[in-house]
């Protein structure tokens, strides 16, 4: 009796004792923020955060590797107590939600095969990527919507999965297990700064859009009387609906698969009806904007892409502002076009609308003469972006003296050089030229300049050497010349101190898989450019700015347009989508976008990625050339009333072209197919 | 040798300590869900039993036979095993700290498991050496690990089958457990 009490108790003292020595001797210091930071997150374990679960997110988030606002589940809510804890202020996120990518489910779908296996659709992916002709269509057994951790997703009635949208935290663990990436997440700012890629399902009039209108969207949207969302829709890639209601020259309609039946669906006609029914309730509609960011953002030049992008812009949480050297906003809308095709009070009721957004106009401000780059950055600028349009307007505005547009510092184009040479003007190129240039006319250029007292120039073109003329493989003599010849090569950025040019980035581009790509910096004062106006740029401080107390900022350029296929380079003439010109406005709607992107990645990643798969007119894409089980039915077109008030359709008006009423653009909005990219609305 | 051989099949098969002996099955029904917690879980057991196995022998022999207590074995073994976790898990925490996140929750979680207990009970009862009462403790945990592998497996698939509403997720589990411990009768007497 008395033994058992003792072993037992010696037993405890001696276990007790070996274990509080080992906890001194194997202690481990865990910071006591880790619990206090877990306790704080849901718990859900959803792995929105890209980590494994919430207790490693909290590992990481006291690390400092995750920031508070990481859990995507929480919101705000949990964000606020983490910053709390951390003692650190948070930075808003915008709420991302998930998006079904498919709209037409299996029953309605053309199929290879009947599915009758395992009720998941990542099993069901593993034949053939699924019964589905369509490869990237939606295989409707709802394996999203097991995963959900938060209840968010359910089937709709035609095997799609349908988002509640109050209950969706954007956790993504919907896109992580959707084997066919069909579900995706999306904010509105991505969809604003997104371009269309092969693998998503897109109509063809979608993709015909230069800038990329959810056309079948906005088109539902009417079908089911919601005029706003409609518009919501058309905004976020169109800023001016009005506008291109009126003058759009409309691919989208060229390319609708309506024509393979009988006549394309009124695509324009019914943006404008939306337009038209937003600027007759006289407010504007402003969808979502993203919290304020803060940073300005310098647009010179007022016109269709100008204004895009401060619109963007300003959506997107930036304090854009607009300099325009004529007195009024609008460019070539304002100045050119003629005003029974495009009514001032229409173009006066957009303009009124993108101000309303936050953007800030500043008329009468001519580049060179009020303002320049060092001006603008010294005013606290922290982007300035050139948008000077698809027409040339500079001599009429600003007659420099050397006849150069000095917008662009140590920039001239080939054409302005030439005139003022031939005028005998007073030139003055500095030491090093550069000259973008692939014929022998860059040779003539290149021995004006050594003449003038040019050291050494040297031609850059992205041809390869032996497609060069034969002058200028002559290297040899070329370089006892003076003159360098850069084959394959293109100009990536510019940098330069206020007003001068200091130094070319240059970089080859050989085609992809030949070569790595190299890049090289070398001096310039003067860079010719073939073009006939300057295009778009896209100017930011540089970050190796030592001298920041003084005068003079220290600037670069941003590869805007870098990231899109047949890109060469800053400073080459106009492309489509690349720099605008004027044959349609909705081409400049396109640059204007995509200059929002590349800065909107600049001051958030900090690095502006290239998109894969990009739909352009080199990929092909899945389509259809016929449609079947399509009932015929007439386009509508705009009333006109006769002299005796009695309705009549009419092509030709006198004046100013009308739109359609309400009850022809419901009709209408019944003859769009909804296409997807081989799907469309059969008849039952 | 060959006894050694017969010791280690008749622990991993015949005796199966959560097929034949119902031991453990809290664990059993709890991390079966996932194959990835079922192996850890598995790999946990091994650890903590071989260890439990052995100094329970230890504790068997020298303490409670020689001063006759062997009536304070259940108790005297709940505070032993409970406390070698608690430090095994200090130590791998400091020492190896790799080690430590592979197991990680699972070592706390088998502390006074059953089945850890129970095999170091059977140990004793069947007097085995130290040697064997070692090797019996591995194949035990072995015994537990293939049990538990093979039902994570089953029910990661039974997560893809049409089940009736009634005997979704846990009723499925025990039906299907029965049924594996059915197959388990079959190596019933061969040893």
């Amino acid at each position: 009796m008395v033994s058992g009490f003792l072993v037992m108790g010696g037993l405890g003292v001696a276990i007790g004792v070996v274990l509080a020595l080992a906890s001194k001797i194997f202690y481990v210091y865990v910071d006591p923020k880790i619990e206090a930071v877990e306790d704080a997150l849901p718990g859900a374990n959803c792995g929105g955060c890209g980590l494994p679960g919430c207790s490693s997110n909290a590992v990481a988030i006291v690390a400092g590797k995750a920031s508070a606002s990481s859990c995507v589940a929480g919101g705000p809510d949990v964000a606020a107590e983490i910053a709390e804890i951390m003692g650190v202020a948070i930075a808003l996120k915008e709420p991302e939600i998930a998006a079904p990518g498919c709209t037409y489910g299996y029953q309605d779908a053309d199929v290879k095969y009947l599915y009758q296996g395992i009720h998941d659709c990542r099993a069901a992916a593993l034949l053939d990527g699924g019964s589905k002709i369509c490869t990237i269509g939606c295989l409707g057994l709802g394996t999203c919507v097991n995963a959900c951790p938060f209840g968010a997703l359910s089937m709709g009635p035609d095997n799609l999965p349908v988002v509640d949208t109050e209950l969706c935290t954007g956790c993504g663990t919907c896109e992580r297990v959707c084997p066919k990436h069909i579900i995706t997440l999306t904010s509105t700012s991505d969809r604003i700064i997104g371009e269309y890629v092969t693998d998503e399902c897109t109509a063809p009039c979608q993709r015909s859009c230069p800038t990329g209108i959810n056309i079948p969207g906005f088109i539902q949207e009417i079908r089911n009387n919601n005029y706003e969302a409609a518009l919501a829709i058309i905004k976020e890639k169109c800023p001016l609906p009005l506008i291109c209601g009126h003058i759009c020259p409309a691919p989208c309609e060229l390319a609708c698969r309506r024509n393979l039946k009988d006549e394309a669906v009124a695509i324009n006609p019914l943006k404008r009806f939306v337009a038209d029914y937003e600027m007759e309730t006289g407010k504007h509609i402003t969808p979502y904007k993203a919290p304020g960011s803060g940073q300005k953002i310098a647009v010179v030049g007022g016109g269709a892409e100008g204004l895009t992008l401060s619109y963007y812009l300003a959506r997107l949480g930036y304090n854009p502002t607009i300099f325009e050297a004529k007195p009024q906003l609008g460019g070539i809308l304002r100045y050119v076009i003629a005003e029974d095709r495009l009514p001032r009070k229409v173009l006066d009721h957009e303009i009124e609308g993108i101000l309303e957004t936050g953007v800030e106009a500043k008329n009468n401000m001519v580049m060179g003469q009020h303002f320049d780059l060092n001006s603008l950055f010294q005013e606290g600028f922290d982007a300035i972006a050139l948008t000077k349009g698809g027409f040339d307007s500079r001599q009429i505005l600003q007659p420099a003296p050397s006849g150069y547009d000095t917008s662009v510092p140590g920039v001239i184009t080939m054409l302005d050089f030439l005139r003022s040479m031939s005028d005998d003007k007073n030139t003055d190129l500095g030491r090093r030229v550069l000259i973008i240039h692939d014929r022998l006319e860059g040779l003539d250029l290149a021995r004006k300049c050594r003449s003038i007292g040019a050291q050494k120039v040297t031609i850059v073109s992205k041809l390869r050497g032996h497609e060069l003329p034969v002058e200028l493989q002559d290297v040899k003599n070329l370089e006892a010349e003076g003159i360098f010849v850069k084959p394959l090569t293109m100009i990536t950025a510019l940098k330069g101190i206020a007003r001068r040019l200091v130094r070319v980035a240059l970089e080859n581009t050989h085609p992809i898989g030949e070569v790595p790509n190299e890049r090289e910096s070398i001096g310039a004062d003067t860079l010719l450019i073939p073009a006939g106006r300057l295009p778009e740029f896209l100017f930011i401080r540089s970050e190796d700015q030592s001298e920041s107390e003084t005068e003079e900022v220290t600037w670069e350029t941003l590869e805007a347009f870098h990231t899109f296929p047949g890109d060469n380079g800053i400073c080459t003439p106009p492309e489509p989508g690349r720099i605008s010109d004027s044959s349609a406005v909705v081409k400049s709607l396109l640059s204007g976008r995509r200059l929002t992107r590349a800065i909107h990645q600049h001051f958030t990643s900090g690095l502006i990625t290239p998109i894969e798969n990009l739909v352009c007119e080199a990929e092909s894409i899945l389509n259809v050339t016929e449609v079947h089980n399509v009932a015929l039915s007439d386009r509508e077109h705009p009333d006109a009333m006769d002299v005796e008030g009695n309705s009549k359709k009419a092509w030709i008006f006198p004046n100013e072209f009308p739109g359609l009423n309400e009850a022809s653009a419901k009709k209408e909005s019944e003859r769009c197919l909804k296409c997807g990219l081989i799907c469309y609305r059969k008849q039952k | 040798m060959s006894d050694y051989i017969l010791l280690i099949v008749a622990c991993i098969f015949v005796n199966n300590i959560l097929l034949m002996q119902y031991l453990g099955n809290c664990p059993f029904l709890g991390v079966s869900k996932k194959m990835e917690t079922a192996v850890g879980m598995a790999m946990a057991v091994v650890f903590v039993l071989v260890m439990a196995g052995a100094i329970t022998w230890i504790v068997d022999i020298y303490l409670l036979k020689a001063f006759g207590l062997e009536y304070l074995r259940t108790l005297s073994f709940i505070l032993v095993i409970a406390s070698l976790v608690q430090f095994v898990e200090m130590f791998l925490r400091k020492s190896i700290p790799g080690l430590y996140a592979g197991l990680g929750i699972f070592l706390p979680l088998i502390t006074t498991n059953c089945a850890v207990m129970g095999v170091c009970l059977i140990n004793i009862m069947e007097e085995y050496s130290f040697t064997q009462a070692l090797v019996a403790s591995f194949s035990y945990a072995v015994g537990f690990g293939l049990a538990l592998v093979l039902f994570a497996g089953v029910r990661e698939r039974i997560i893809l089958a049409r089940v009736p509403k009634p005997l979704q997720d846990t009723s499925i589990g025990l039906v299907t457990a029965g049924m594996l411990s059915l197959a388990f009768f079959a190596f019933k007497g061969m040893v």
